[in-house]
């Protein structure tokens, strides 16, 4: 775990920009945590207990101020089950309420078939824990001590409710999975026109700096360009098969299109969430 | 007009009860069941990602005179004295690594010469139940679909008898990184969360293609359970799946189809019509014995 002080008070661990695999125990997306005063906040609680818990070792290395507060982006996995050692130092946790729901109803079936993949090892202690999110309402602001931040809540779009983190003094926004960077975005709970327009929305701000959930720190606003196309695509692509009455089988064999096919895991993404996105459709039809 | 209907139909769900009475030895599950539970515990080692080496694997695995099932698969399902042609012009289309493996998509698209065959069988040979579906047509096919569980790395062949009796065969290759897509439960195995659908809620849809031919498209809501998968409480779930399918529009019947807990939950089937159909009806029975059609009226199929 390597954190990087983006900027001062402000550090990330980049997550591998890989799939989930025995070598990386699932932890594939960025995490970070800002430090006030009084006050140190996280976001998101990486793949596991043992990852947690690193982290919170590292946090009290550089600082004193307590760990008062966890914002949870999601709850996908890779972000959230690390939550049961948060609990364990009683940090606050705020979430949206859609996506505790969420975490709580998938979280045991997501870590078995975790277990399954990567390794029992990885997720020892790991639990889903039931935990109280006080019915949190959005937007809101926190003050750290001298630092004050800004939560707002993007309602069914990549998921049924992401949270973004926004850092008033230097600000630095964290995305959450809304924003991917030099990766294909996955969509296995997204509504996309939705999420298209919170994209458009969180590239009109006046950040210094957008961390997305997965790759590199964003400065320049067309990195998100890449997001969007293959999102809009998907979408397209997905909705017309359905149309169509194709099996999914016949839009894999076509493989991911070109313009799209450079990014980093763009075939296994591609494979993954074609199919998820037509049943999605069909359902709706 | 119906008396003539209703006597084919009388006399397709006869074949089908004769079909049923010779499925002894691939019906029984037990053995399979014990086989679960070493799945369960011991977890094999799995390839995360297709390289040169899984390739030059998946083409020795496909090889039936390499196979260790193969002859036994042949013998079982084709007949004991089938006539068997291997034929790449058979294209079984599915992706070659596959994650979810509850509900893997794939679709058989057949050449000119064999659009008027007589039968027509999937078969997975590592999975525990290595039969998915038998159908027996009544006019021009020309591509079936399906979603399929895979418990594992498998081949899956494509079996089609032609009107001489000859089998053709067409394979793939399909690698699964997380295994138990039969033994696994594919819902919440602590909360017994499974967002189960109206039970025999059946959806017919019928498609344009090019040039008259249409598409044909049921799904039916139904949990397929495989009577592999325990319960939290340590349980086996017992078997319960669509075992039969039929089909019909204003000219006739379609095709009668035999099923089997291999399919996917709610079972999705496509079959490719060199001529629309018109009226299209689909009827289905489980292996309680229930009943579902696609349209109200059911005393006259």
């Amino acid at each position: 775990m390597v954190f990087v002080e983006v900027s001062p008070g402000i550090f990330i661990n980049f997550g591998k920009n890989e799939a989930p695999n025995k070598a990386n125990g699932w932890a594939i997306s960025n995490t970070g945590f800002i430090i006030g005063d009084e006050s140190v906040l996280v976001i998101d609680a990486g793949p596991s207990y043992q990852y947690a818990s690193e982290m919170i070792e590292y946090i009290k290395k550089v600082t004193n101020s307590q760990i008062n507060y966890l914002v949870i982006t999601h709850h996908h996995p890779d972000h959230s089950f690390g939550i049961s050692k948060f609990l364990e130092i009683d940090t606050k946790v705020i979430i949206s309420n859609s996506e505790l729901k969420n975490y709580l109803k998938y979280g045991n079936k997501l870590l078995l078939q975790m277990k399954k993949k990567v390794g029992d090892d990885w997720f020892e202690n790991t639990s889903i824990n039931e935990f109280n999110n006080n019915k949190q309402k959005f937007p809101f602001s926190i003050d750290l001590g001298s630092r004050k931040i800004d939560i707002n809540l993007y309602t069914d779009g990549h998921s049924g409710g992401d949270l973004t983190v926004t850092d008033k003094n230097s600000h630095i926004v964290f995305g959450g999975d809304l924003v991917f960077n030099e990766r294909a975005p996955t969509i296995p709970h997204a509504n996309i026109l939705n999420w298209l327009r919170y994209l458009d929305e969180i590239s009109n701000f006046n950040w210094s700096g957008l961390v997305p959930g997965h790759g590199p720190i964003i400065k320049k606003k067309n990195k998100l360009d890449f997001t969007k196309k293959w999102i809009q695509h998907i979408h397209y692509i997905a909705r017309d098969a359905v149309k169509k009455g194709l099996s999914p089988a016949e839009v894999l064999e076509l493989g991911v299109p070109e313009f799209l096919s450079s990014t980093k895991l763009a075939k296994e993404t591609w494979n993954r969430d074609v199919p998820v996105l037509m049943k999605h459709y069909e359902n709706d039809n | 007009m119906y008396f003539i209907r209703g006597f084919l139909c009388l006399i397709s769900f006869m074949l089908f009860f004769i079909n049923l009475a010779n499925a002894g030895p691939f019906s029984d599950f037990k053995a399979s069941a014990i086989l679960s539970e070493e799945l369960a515990s011991s977890p094999t080692q799995k390839r995360d990602t297709p390289n040169s080496e899984s390739l030059k694997q998946a083409i020795n695995l496909l090889d039936p005179e390499k196979s260790e099932i193969w002859p036994e698969l042949s013998r079982l399902f084709l007949g004991e004295l089938a006539k068997v042609n291997f034929e790449s012009e058979i294209r079984v289309i599915m992706q070659d690594h596959v994650e979810e493996p509850h509900e893997v998509p794939l679709i058989v698209k057949l050449p000119d010469h064999l659009h008027n065959f007589k039968e027509f069988i999937l078969l997975i040979e590592n999975n525990p139940i290595q039969q998915v579906i038998k159908l027996i047509p009544y006019r021009a096919i020309e591509s079936i679909g399906m979603n399929v569980r895979l418990e594992d790395d498998s081949p899956v062949r494509a079996a089609v008898k032609d009107k001489d009796g000859l089998w053709h065969i067409g394979s793939k290759m399909v690698f699964v990184s997380s295994p138990g897509g039969c033994s696994s439960p594919s819902c919440d195995v602590t909360t017994e969360i499974c967002d189960p659908g109206e039970i025999g809620k059946l959806i017919l849809k019928n498609y344009d293609r090019e040039a008259g031919a249409g598409r044909l498209k049921i799904k039916i809501i139904h949990p397929m359970d495989t009577g592999l998968v325990s319960s939290p409480a340590g349980e086996i779930i017992p078997e319960y799946f669509i075992n039969s399918i039929f089909l019909d529009d204003i000219d006739g019947p379609i095709a009668v189809m035999e099923t089997y807990a291999a399919l996917s939950t709610d079972p999705v089937i496509l079959i490719d019509l060199a001529e629309k159909g018109q009226s299209i009806r689909a009827k289905a029975k489980d292996s309680h014995g229930l009943e579902f059609f696609s349209f109200k009226n059911s005393s006259i199929m």
